[in-house]
């Protein structure tokens, strides 16, 4: 009958868990007890053998039937600029625009190609790509460097339009929260131009004028924000960073 | 990254992001459905066991605490899922006693394979504690510290119950004849 000891040491073993002190205590034993190398050769074989077990595969149809039946929380409305353009002309897109008609929150993908196809000019989104040439001026900017969290935020005018500019890469997942209300804005949409990592559709949410937008990898963004009332200057717009709840980074931008 | 991935995911499906969903289920639902396989010992149990736990996993998606990783708390919904399944059945083929036990025969084991028939079978006899530690080390390839964080146990309770586990396992495929 072997010692408990004895068995615990060559379960350790097994599972490669053995510390150098307690190899070498092994070692006397097998050395000394036939019993205990049975022992060892028998739950090893069992381990191997466990181990060695095919994987099982899923149905085919689990994924679909898991999906029939899951509800999900309602989502935010969410659209395509892409398909927007594609059912407007590009003036139209950016008179919308111009117009508060795109107020709705939404995510708005905006790639590089499917720029190639408008006419740059007539979309206000794509001053997030080429400010120069966008008539836009460039009013404040904030350095981030942070443990985890580093990057860009620069906020522009453009007329009564001002769009807050991220150019962020983030380690780990990280909330970003803009105050809108207090500095007399509201949210008019966001722009993604460049990601890598999460693809953040629905990451975001505005709440008690505050938009927070979940950001992860590198993503660079615009967020467009309209006047809410009459523009009394002197705007102050709060930027604060979070990961896993903790406050990592906050500043002001003034505009 | 994967954490921080899972919880990125995690976060868009409380937004009713269903692509996030969809894809929390395609990276998990191979390991969960082979837990549950080996709790269960029958495809078509595990594969409802699979899909309850999924379903309460993202109907409680808000107590779902990022402290932990995501695959351990969706494990330990499947192995309770698969627990409490198998007590249902068990209850029920005692109100049958015709009805043929899950697992008993080779149409309903996972394997028909004559060693692996006897391996699920051992698995089978083992109590849900022992069995469970015993899948999720040798069939999930779990470490020690990943198995007490699914089931909630200190990993000294995770060795002693692998290794009487493993004792069982190894007395019961000798007594059926299986040579170790």
């Amino acid at each position: 009958m072997l010692e408990q000891q004895t068995l615990e040491l060559i379960n350790a073993e097994i599972d490669g868990a053995l510390r150098a002190d307690e190899r070498a205590q092994l070692d006397a034993i097998l050395e000394s007890s036939a019993e205990a190398r049975a022992m060892k050769a028998e739950l090893q074989k069992l381990a191997n053998l466990m181990d060695s077990m095919p994987e099982q595969t899923p149905p085919e149809e689990l994924t679909e039937q898991i999906l029939a039946r899951v509800r999900l929380p309602k989502r935010h409305p969410t659209f395509s600029l892409g398909a927007l353009m594609s059912s407007l002309q590009p003036a139209q897109v950016g008179l919308a625009f111009a117009a508060g008609l795109l107020v709705t929150m939404g995510v708005y993908e905006l790639s590089p190609g499917q720029l190639a196809d408008v006419d740059p000019a007539s979309v206000v989104g794509t001053m997030v790509l080429n400010p120069d040439v966008q008539n836009v001026n460039q009013a404040d900017s904030l350095t981030i460097s942070e443990p985890g969290v580093a990057g860009t935020v620069t906020l522009s005018a453009a007329g009564k339009l001002q769009v807050l500019s991220f150019d962020l890469q983030s380690a780990d997942t990280a909330e970003i929260s803009i105050s809108l209300s207090e500095a007399g804005l509201s949210f008019g949409g966001i722009a993604r131009v460049a990601a890598s990592g999460l693809a953040a559709d629905g990451s975001y949410e505005v709440s008690g004028g505050t938009l927070r937008v979940i950001n992860q990898g590198h993503q660079a963004f615009s967020v467009f924000l309209l006047e809410a009332g009459v523009d009394a200057g002197g705007r102050e717009i709060s930027i604060g960073i979070s990961t896993h709840g903790a406050p990592v980074f906050s500043g002001v931008l003034r505009g | 990254m994967v954490e921080s991935r899972d919880f990125a995911l995690v976060e868009r499906c409380r937004r009713g992001d269903r692509q996030a969903f969809e894809a929390l289920i395609r990276e998990y639902q191979r390991p969960v459905y082979n837990v549950a396989c080996r709790i269960l010992g029958n495809p078509d149990d595990a594969a409802d066991a699979t899909q309850a736990a999924f379903l309460k996993a993202f109907e409680n998606l808000d107590r779902y605490d990022p402290d932990y990783k995501f695959f351990s708390w969706i494990y330990r919904i499947a192995i309770n899922e698969s627990i409490n399944l198998r007590k249902r059945t068990r209850e029920l083929r005692l109100l049958d006693e015709n009805q043929p036990a899950a697992g008993a025969g080779p149409d309903s084991t996972v394997e028909a394979g004559d060693l692996a028939h006897s391996i699920q079978d051992g698995l089978m006899a083992l109590t849900d504690d022992y069995r469970t530690v015993l899948v999720l080390r040798h069939f999930s390839d779990l470490s020690y510290r990943q198995i007490s964080e699914v089931l909630g146990i200190s990993e000294k309770t995770v060795k002693s119950r692998l290794y009487s586990a493993r004792q069982l396992m190894r007395d019961q495929l000798i007594a059926n004849g299986i040579e170790l």
